[in-house]
């Protein structure tokens, strides 16, 4: 798997603006809503920090092999991104992330997962919006073959 | 309507617990939303002749068809009620403040909280995907606004959003606030002290719903184009010593809003004692308590001498900010106590009825914010503000410092701010502009004033004869002809009434009235200003992106129109508490006859009796109270309130009139 991309955040220079879960919920739903976002913000009011969560986008992902109806499929990005039609919602998916980077919206009942904005010309929407480049699309390592 | 409102109106009454709703969609189409929309609810709800604290007093939480969606900084929300810093009497005001409050009471569902009574012990109001209830509030009763937030986060979840009052506000400080998050607040309007008269310890909310959107596609390309992280406000670029882009760019800088794209220079971070960085914005916050700012609060003219307020440095500083925002002050009170206090230890006075004061120090200065919320000690002389307090203070000290203190607190009740005296520079014409809107709005025309003074104001201190020259053009453009923003006292009506519009819609879209409306293309630097023949923004980004997200399409003239409308209404209610010309008159002048301290310009007693002639004539108001006439209120559609406006002429004419304490200064 040479080669793939994935988000990489920066937590410390995060605002907490929201552009980026609110621009991803525009992109896939076309509506505006942080709780169908595939990346969240959270903040720690006590501490005043920020953690942004979003698909790591593994070599080998848990949850693409946790998943019984194959709902989960390498795109042309070469990321797991899942099938909704195809999904029976048992949550195994997000259960074997080991990240906790795959969200279960509860009024929508769906699972969520980073899909790098597959089919986007310009790359992941939440990349190209957030203003102080709290994440950004990075190449994987690539291993060497033995 | 396909997008942007969420539909419902909460509506709670303390007194009885009884919690409804109503349709958003009586009002949108007049009114749009936020600030618009609190006019209209308030002018029908709001019971004459009360005081601030009467139970009958209704506080409104507002936000707009755009909060919540990704329209850039439109995660703000409006807060109005009959304000209690009013002097003498209180009168219905508002203030507006960011933060992620209003997109979270959006998801869950409501456009708006209107609320009135009073609790009969303290309660918090839960609002929570399209419920609402009241929780006893008695263990949060006393707990700081900042500890108060993190402890219904750490019980409900981090993800509501709470507004909420410190102790100040628990104990009717006139200038409390009401805070959100670190440093986002209700603020001049003493917003927290009518709160806490209600028993009302904090407004929480969670929503897992959206905002939706009728042209995904089109509010994604506004957004882009619009470009993340552009200087703001649009004068930044000027100060290329203090903003030089390349580290203006990484520098790292808060944001007080959701949704807020902008790389904005009215934010910066400090650090606590402990340890934690805290976002501090514009005044009071750490981003301008500055040496430098503090310096340039020194005024002298006209007879008034005001020394510069000390700068306790950056670390204290930030740990004033979050002080102040934890006991829920008006940051603001120290632009006028501060100085008043320095005066009087330079007139040789270092005690008020056996209390110390020691204003250059910055431990005196932390007790003295405690003694102000809790009404304790030098505090409880204080409280009510510098105004009352020089009621109180009159004759045990000498006339200079009651007269001082009276000017500080300036017009009504608040602090001056953009009218080129005390703490802003701004030459002529701009002044006169600020002036216009102070004579004919319930508080300081900061909003307006961001865009229509200061900003422009500061293309004219940098240079004199480029930016008058490209203003020429801009006025043409904006206003239909060309003297609009020449430094004389003349034509400079229109400019005020297109400020105020403009600001109405600011308010109820919403959109932070620090980047718009973008009467000027933001030059991210000063040489890309100096080379630019037309300096003329894009006026039309508020409207489209008004369209993409609700789907709607007003022209100009349609929303002028009905920010006319909301800004009738508002003088309505200013007339209802009995405002009027005289009253404009005999606050104003003292201030505006005191030279401005950018170019020495002034005006006397007749001369700002002329503007108030233009200004109102322009209007189409009377020219003996300043007040709107039936003529407009039919062409606004306000018909029906004709009968009231003819009573509320017949009562002011038989009523003593409000007298200023600084009348013939």
């Amino acid at each position: 798997m040479a080669g793939m991309m994935r988000i990489v955040t920066h937590d410390e220079r995060c605002r907490e603006c929201q552009a980026c879960t609110l621009a991803c919920s525009l992109y896939h739903e076309g509506e505006c809503n942080l709780s169908l976002a595939r990346l969240q913000v959270l903040k720690d009011m006590a501490r005043y920090q920020f953690q942004i969560l979003v698909c790591r986008h593994c070599e080998s992902p848990d949850c693409m092999a946790a998943c019984p109806s194959e709902a989960i499929q390498v795109n042309e990005l070469g990321a797991a991104a899942i099938d909704d039609t195809l999904c029976s919602r048992c949550g195994a998916c997000a259960a074997a992330c080991p990240y906790g980077v795959l969200f279960y919206s509860e009024t929508h009942d769906r699972y969520l997962k980073c899909d790098l904005c597959a089919g986007r010309e310009g790359g992941p929407v939440c990349v190209a919006i957030c203003p102080v480049g709290a994440l950004t699309l990075e190449a994987t390592a690539v291993e060497e073959v033995a | 309507m396909t997008g942007g409102w969420a539909g419902r109106i909460l509506e709670v009454d303390l007194t009885t617990g009884k919690i409804s709703t109503r349709d958003t969609h009586l009002y949108a189409r007049d009114y749009i939303g936020g600030r618009a929309l609190t006019s209209r609810i308030a002018w029908d709800e709001l019971p004459p002749d009360i005081d601030a604290f009467d139970p009958q007093n209704v506080v409104i939480v507002a936000t707009g068809p755009l909060t919540g969606s990704l329209a850039p900084t439109s995660g703000r929300t409006v807060m109005t009620t009959l304000s209690p810093r009013i002097y003498p009497r209180p009168w219905h005001t508002h203030s507006t403040f960011g933060g992620w409050f209003g997109a979270e009471m959006k998801y869950a569902g409501f456009d708006a909280i209107v609320i009135r009574g009073c609790a009969p012990h303290p309660v918090c109001l839960e609002v929570r995907d399209g419920q609402a209830r009241l929780v006893p509030a008695g263990d949060l009763w006393g707990k700081d606004a900042r500890h108060t937030q993190i402890a219904l986060k750490e019980r409900l979840g981090p993800q509501v959003q709470v507004l909420t009052i410190g102790p100040a506000g628990e104990n009717r400080v006139r200038f409390s606030t009401v805070q959100h998050a670190e440093d986002n607040s209700a603020g001049h309007s003493g917003f927290g002290a009518v709160w806490g008269s209600k028993n009302l310890k904090a407004i929480v909310a969670r929503g897992t719903g959206g905002v939706s959107v009728a042209h995904p596609d089109r509010l994604m390309r506004e957004v882009f184009e619009l470009g993340t992280f552009r200087i703001a406000p649009f004068s930044g670029a000027l100060y290329t010593t203090i903003y030089d882009k390349s580290k203006t760019a990484s520098k790292e800088r808060p944001v007080c809003s959701q949704a807020c794209t902008f790389n904005c220079q009215v934010g910066n971070y400090g650090k606590s004692n402990d340890g934690r960085r805290i976002p501090g914005h514009c005044v009071g916050g750490i981003a301008w308590m500055t040496k430098g700012f503090m310096a340039a609060t020194k005024y002298s003219g006209g007879g008034v001498e005001i020394p510069p307020s000390e700068n306790f440095g950056l670390c204290e500083e930030a740990e004033l900010h979050e002080l102040c925002n934890s006991l829920g002050l008006d940051s603001w009170f120290r632009l006028v106590m501060q100085p008043w206090f320095i005066r009087c230890q330079q007139l040789g006075i270092h005690a008020i009825r056996g209390y110390p004061i020691n204003p250059n120090d910055v431990f005196w200065f932390e007790d003295f914010m405690r003694q102000l919320a809790y009404r304790q000690d030098l505090g409880a002389i204080f409280a009510d503000d510098l105004m009352r307090a020089m009621d109180e203070l009159e004759g045990e000290l000498p006339d200079e410092l009651i007269t001082l203190g009276r000017r500080l607190e300036f017009a009504f009740g608040f602090p001056a701010h953009r009218e080129g005296r005390f703490w802003d520079e701004e030459p002529l014409p701009f002044w006169v502009i600020s002036a216009m809107m102070y004579a004919s709005e319930s508080r300081d025309p900061t909003i307006g004033g961001h865009h229509s003074a200061l900003l422009l104001a500061d293309f004219v201190l940098a240079d004199r004869e480029l930016s008058l020259r490209q203003f020429r053009r801009l006025s043409e453009k904006v206003w239909g002809y060309p003297d609009a923003l020449e430094p004389t006292f003349e034509h400079k009506a229109p400019v005020a009434i297109w400020s105020q519009h403009q600001h109405m819609l600011i308010d109820s879209f919403p959109l932070c009235d620090f980047a718009f409306p973008r009467i000027i293309v933001p030059p991210e630097s000063r040489d890309e200003w100096v080379a630019a023949e037309d300096m003329t923004g894009d006026l039309e980004i508020d409207l489209r992106l008004f369209a993409a997200v609700t789907g709607e399409s007003l022209t100009r003239a349609e929303v002028n129109t009905i920010a006319e409308r909301a800004f009738t209404l508002e003088r309505l209610l200013l007339a209802r508490a009995g405002r009027q010309r005289q009253m404009e008159e005999e606050w104003l002048v003292p201030h505006f006859k005191l030279p401005c301290r950018a170019d020495g310009t002034a005006i006397d007693a007749a001369g700002f009796s002329r503007l108030l002639d233009e200004y109102y004539a322009a209007r189409g108001w009377d020219l003996e109270y300043g007040w709107p006439q039936a003529d407009s209120l039919q062409r606004l559609g306000l018909e029906a309130l004709i009968p009231e406006l003819e009573a509320l002429r017949a009562r002011v004419a038989q009523s003593p009139p409000i007298v200023s304490p600084l009348r013939g200064l």
